[in-house]
């Protein structure tokens, strides 16, 4: 398949478009289970999208990093999302009534915003970028303890150019902090508008300058972005420094063609190799809906002291 | 010694007691340019309590918050208060995480403030009223240099609870001799508390306001009680009440400007609070609006003539 202008430049790839395995295939992971995840955090999100959370922003096509992120994570590791990372409550196993009513109650964090001390999942902040830089002192504190935690941080690239990312990432270099940062890029097929903040080079070559290891990895390839994650992770583990994993992310409201969907192309692998069916994927995509139903009507039902 | 010499001596102190511990910022290992851990720096056993960060102005309560969320107890010091209004964003996340998220947060930013040390601009734009605005910070200002080490000891300890804590320390006390410190505060810490006590009148003040408020009330000849309000964030509303109904008259005098100063606050709790037992306007005597030149820094505190006259227009009112 020729590359198309929706194809990312500077990417290791695992996956091709077709679903073809062309790179080394992670050993640590469970192709199948990365697959429902991916169907289930796609669900949830097209659900949660027409369920009027207000300022709500769709993640469908992101699911990857999310999810990856997630898998990679170990019990003790601590996760710093953004607001739309749905899917890390997902993948980190928070059951998804737990999830629905959490966005929905919006008691603590406001609607449409998710958090768990017990999953290790930190709040997101109010201040842009801010997160980044809780993220950076609990690698801190993770590395002054001398235990083998690990932080992971999410953002997109509209973040990197705000104060708390630069100060956050010379700290994380400086410090030789555990801190994993995943960076979501999105494509842009016709260049990148001045307001994107990144004029003809990447956040990867800016976290590069900044001293840290870079991966760049395109957010369709579902396999090459566990891998990168992972290996990030394992060097965090090592005591080897922070690093970045730039993921190439399209967002699907933009119509892509079906290549730039992590969903379709893992999908495409497994069907290659023979695991994937209809039957598959109907019962995927009716174990999710059922239980994303049940979690709504719950939260969206009047109580008797509203009705 | 002076007030700088013993909060060093007390924060080296505060690390041996405790190694959850850490002192945050660019120069920690370097004494500081305050010298705050001078006496840290002299003791090697503490050298992995001492966190040296490269500049970051923005984001470095953020990343002591992340610290106090995996169980430490940082304590950043800052060349100046305004420092924190660069990274006032990152102070409103970490005290967000108490109350908001039931994270403890418990790190203590030493920052000095005001005029003293003929800086002037910034130094005298009085940022105390903007941090008490921060939701879940608690903002204490030094006022009594025999008394600044064990405010510190009782911020660190986590006496008032484990809030983000602004220690507050006025320029102007800062080289003030300490002959003989006090060990550990005998009374409660983040209180208002009466320095002295009188019927005709009742002046609240706190930080290097507090001296010039008694050398007033000396120079007046009125019976005033004087109230340190110490806190000014949470403030006691319900003792502020009761000190301001006991005399039903009140001069209010603070450091900075008068405009949406923390005395604007204090007169508008009393007009909330104690209205129908007060018996005089309410005064308020604070520095200059500024902005201030270096050299007229002096300023940005009361002047003592126009306390005294408050203090006596009230009291005989």
């Amino acid at each position: 398949m020729e590359p198309t202008p929706w194809d990312p430049e500077g990417v290791t790839v695992v996956l091709d478009p077709n679903g073809q395995l062309v790179g080394a295939r992670p050993s640590n992971v469970d192709t199948k289970q990365l697959y429902k995840l991916l169907v289930a955090a796609r669900c949830l999100d097209l659900k949660l999208g027409r369920a009027g959370l207000p300022m709500w922003a769709s993640a469908a096509g992101e699911e990857a990093a999310l999810v990856s992120t997630a898998l990679v994570s170990g019990e003790h590791d601590w996760i710093y999302p953004g607001f739309r990372d749905v899917a890390v409550a997902l993948a980190r196993g928070l059951k998804l009534d737990a999830i629905v009513s959490g966005l929905f109650a919006g008691d603590e964090l406001g609607p449409g915003r998710i958090a768990s001390a017990s999953h290790r999942i930190a709040p997101p902040t109010d201040a842009l970028g801010m997160h980044l830089a809780l993220a950076s002192g609990r690698a801190h504190a993770q590395k002054l303890r001398g235990n083998d935690g690990v932080t992971f941080a999410l953002f997109g690239e509209g973040l990197s150019t705000t104060g708390a990312f630069h100060e956050s990432t010379m700290l994380a270099s400086a410090l030789a902090l555990p801190l994993v940062m995943v960076c979501r890029s999105q494509l842009w097929p016709d260049g990148a508008p001045a307001e994107a903040g990144t004029v003809g080079d990447s956040v990867g070559e800016r976290a590069k300058a900044a001293g840290l290891w870079v991966r760049r990895v395109d957010g369709a390839d579902a396999l090459g972005t566990h891998a990168a994650i992972e290996a990030a992770a394992d060097r965090a583990r090592q005591g080897r420094g922070p690093s970045m994993v730039e993921v190439v992310v399209t967002q699907m409201h933009r119509d892509p063609p079906a290549h730039r969907d992590p969903v379709e192309r893992l999908r495409r692998h497994l069907d290659q190799t023979g695991a994937w069916t209809q039957t598959l994927q109907d019962v995927i995509e009716a174990e999710v809906r059922g239980s994303l139903d049940r979690a709504l009507e719950t939260v969206t039902q009047p109580t008797e002291a509203s009705a | 010694m002076n007030v700088l010499q013993h909060l060093a001596n007390v924060l080296a102190e505060l690390l041996r007691a405790d190694e959850r511990r850490v002192v945050l910022g660019e120069d920690v290992a370097d004494g500081t340019m305050l010298g705050l851990t001078k006496a840290a720096c002299e003791d090697p056993q503490l050298a992995a309590q001492l966190l040296s960060t490269p500049l970051c102005p923005t984001v470095l309560p953020a990343h002591a918050a992340g610290l106090a969320a995996e169980g430490f107890r940082p304590i950043a010091v800052c060349p100046e208060a305004s420092a924190l209004l660069d990274s006032l964003a990152a102070v409103r996340e970490a005290s967000k995480l108490g109350w908001r998220h039931g994270t403890p947060s418990p790190v203590v930013f030493i920052a000095p403030f005001g005029p003293g040390f003929g800086l002037g601009g910034g130094s005298t734009e009085g940022p105390a009223s903007i941090l008490a605005r921060v939701p879940g910070l608690r903002v204490v200002v030094i006022s009594n240099p025999a008394e600044a080490g064990a405010v510190l000891r009782a911020a660190a300890e986590g006496w008032a609870g484990d809030e983000p804590t602004v220690l507050l320390l006025p320029r102007n006390l800062a080289l003030a001799p300490v002959p003989d410190p006090v060990e550990a505060l005998a009374r409660p810490f983040a209180a208002p508390r009466r320095v002295r006590e009188g019927e005709a009148a009742t002046v609240f003040t706190w930080g290097a306001c507090l001296p010039l408020v008694q050398a007033a009330v000396e120079r007046s000849g009125q019976d005033a009680r004087i109230v340190d309000v110490e806190c000014l964030a949470p403030l006691d509303r319900a003792t502020l009440a009761e000190e301001a109904k006991a005399t039903g008259k009140i001069v209010i005098a603070h450091e900075g400007p008068r405009h949406c100063g923390v005395g604007s606050e204090l007169a508008a709790l009393f007009a909330d609070d104690a209205i129908l037992t007060l018996d005089a306007p309410v005064l308020r005597i604070t520095g200059d609006d500024g902005p201030l030149t270096a050299s007229a820094e002096a300023k940005a505190l009361p002047d003592l003539e126009a306390l005294t006259s408050a203090i006596t227009h009230v009291a005989t009112y």
